[in-house]
């Protein structure tokens, strides 16, 4: 199985680190995620230099296949084929992910802006939680603490349950369409 | 000499008046409008995308994507989301649409001290292609009939430019802001800037709709 790590548009340091780590990749292998896909971005890590061109960086690790790269337009089909995603707590990628009904594990980057992360992981465990769409919700909660060392990441992925997650509801674009239409005269 | 500078004085008023917000929607009906997005890189791109992808093409037309410089992603996104959309355009608007570069207000992470220096440019090409682009003397029809903001601070450039216009009795477009999906208790900081300028004021969380007197809440946009 695999497991599929972003980290946004920009960086996010302590992250690609962890998840490079070995209590981390020992935790996945144990629960059966041998492949193990990062987009780093701009993170500072032991790589950094290696994907900095565009190149991708394969490596085996703790009897995981680890492949390192730094970005892509989009990231839609690696979030289709990966078994288990963990990423930033960015709104983009969990509405996507929700949607595609994959297991999330959700990290709060603590160095934007207002830290406005933190937040939204903690309304959308709130939310779903009102709303009994009982999806992820174990996992957000878990998300909400940020990763001081490996060991909380790689407990988070050796606990965690996907058979109780469940998908969010789709996207309904005829909301801002019939706004804008009217808005417009249309 | 009084009476010209009261008169002075009461125009500049007026036009001041002109620029102020207003929730009455265009009455003008046309085949088509026009609209332009602004497409801040990242998580911005994508919900401005996801929302102008649920737009009929055939009456939006022509479409503006404006992107920040250097942000070649949003750029590919655009055209993939043009590329999907292709089949249901309609022929009677031949330029479907264009991509606009603009330089960053300010980066993610640059110190917030530095911001100035980096916003005037970002100002100027704002007024360029909005105000000076599509003034009368250069023969250009206006730049679009909606302007849809999300965030980050590259697009308070584009609202000045749009308040030029309005100023100077320019034609100029509805703002639509819409506030991210990641923002929940509290708006951003362009948020927390635009909220008294701009035409509608969308956000994506009933909670903070209660904390924003003008801000409107219709669900879950993107």
């Amino acid at each position: 199985m695999l497991t599929f790590v972003t980290v946004g548009t920009f960086q996010f340091d302590a992250l690609v680190q962890t998840v490079l780590s070995s209590p981390v990749l020992r935790a996945l292998r144990g629960r059966g995620y041998t492949d193990l896909v990062v987009q780093c971005g701009q993170s500072d890590f032991e790589f950094v230099e290696a994907v900095a061109g565009g190149d991708t960086v394969r490596l085996e690790r703790d009897g995981v296949r680890v492949e390192l790269w730094k970005s892509k337009a989009s990231l839609a089909a690696d979030f289709r084929r990966a078994d288990l995603i963990i990423g930033h707590a960015g709104a983009g990628t969990i509405l996507e992910v929700l949607r595609l009904g994959t297991p999330l594990i959700v990290v709060p980057n603590p160095t934007l802006l207002h830290n406005h992360q933190t937040e939204l992981a903690a309304a959308l465990a709130a939310h779903l939680k009102m709303s009994s769409v009982a999806c992820v919700v174990h996992l957000f909660l878990t998300g909400l603490t940020p990763i001081h060392s490996p060991s909380d990441l790689a407990a988070t992925v050796a606990a965690f349950d996907p058979v109780t997650l469940r998908t969010f509801p789709p996207f309904e674009g005829s909301r801002f369409r019939a706004l804008l239409d009217a808005e417009m005269g249309f | 000499m009084g009476l010209l500078t009261i008169a002075t004085i009461l125009f500049l008023l007026y036009r001041l008046l002109c620029t102020l917000p207003s929730r009455r929607p265009v009455v003008k009906h046309e085949k088509t409008k026009s609209f332009a997005v602004f497409l801040g890189s990242g998580g911005h791109t994508g919900e401005a995308l996801t929302l102008v992808s649920a737009l009929d093409f055939s009456r939006y037309c022509p479409r503006t994507y404006i992107i920040s410089q250097g942000d070649t992603f949003s750029e590919q996104k655009a055209a993939a989301l043009e590329a999907s959309k292709a089949t249901a355009v309609v022929s009677s608007c031949p330029a479907q649409y264009t991509i606009l570069t603009i330089p960053r207000a300010r980066r993610v992470l640059q110190p917030l001290v530095t911001v100035p220096q980096t916003a005037l440019i970002s100002l100027l090409s704002c007024i360029y292609h909005i105000t000076i682009t599509h003034s009368p003397f250069r023969g250009r029809s206006s730049f679009a009939d909606v302007l849809i903001l999300n965030g980050p601070g590259t697009c308070c450039m584009l609202c000045i430019a749009v308040y030029i216009n309005k100023f100077l009795g320019l034609a100029a477009p509805r703002v639509i802001y819409i506030e991210s999906f990641a923002r929940v208790e509290a708006l951003s900081l362009s948020g927390k800037l635009l909220y008294p300028f701009v035409d509608r004021f969308i956000v994506q969380w009933q909670q903070l709709a209660e904390k924003a007197k003008r801000a409107e809440f219709h669900g879950l946009l993107v």
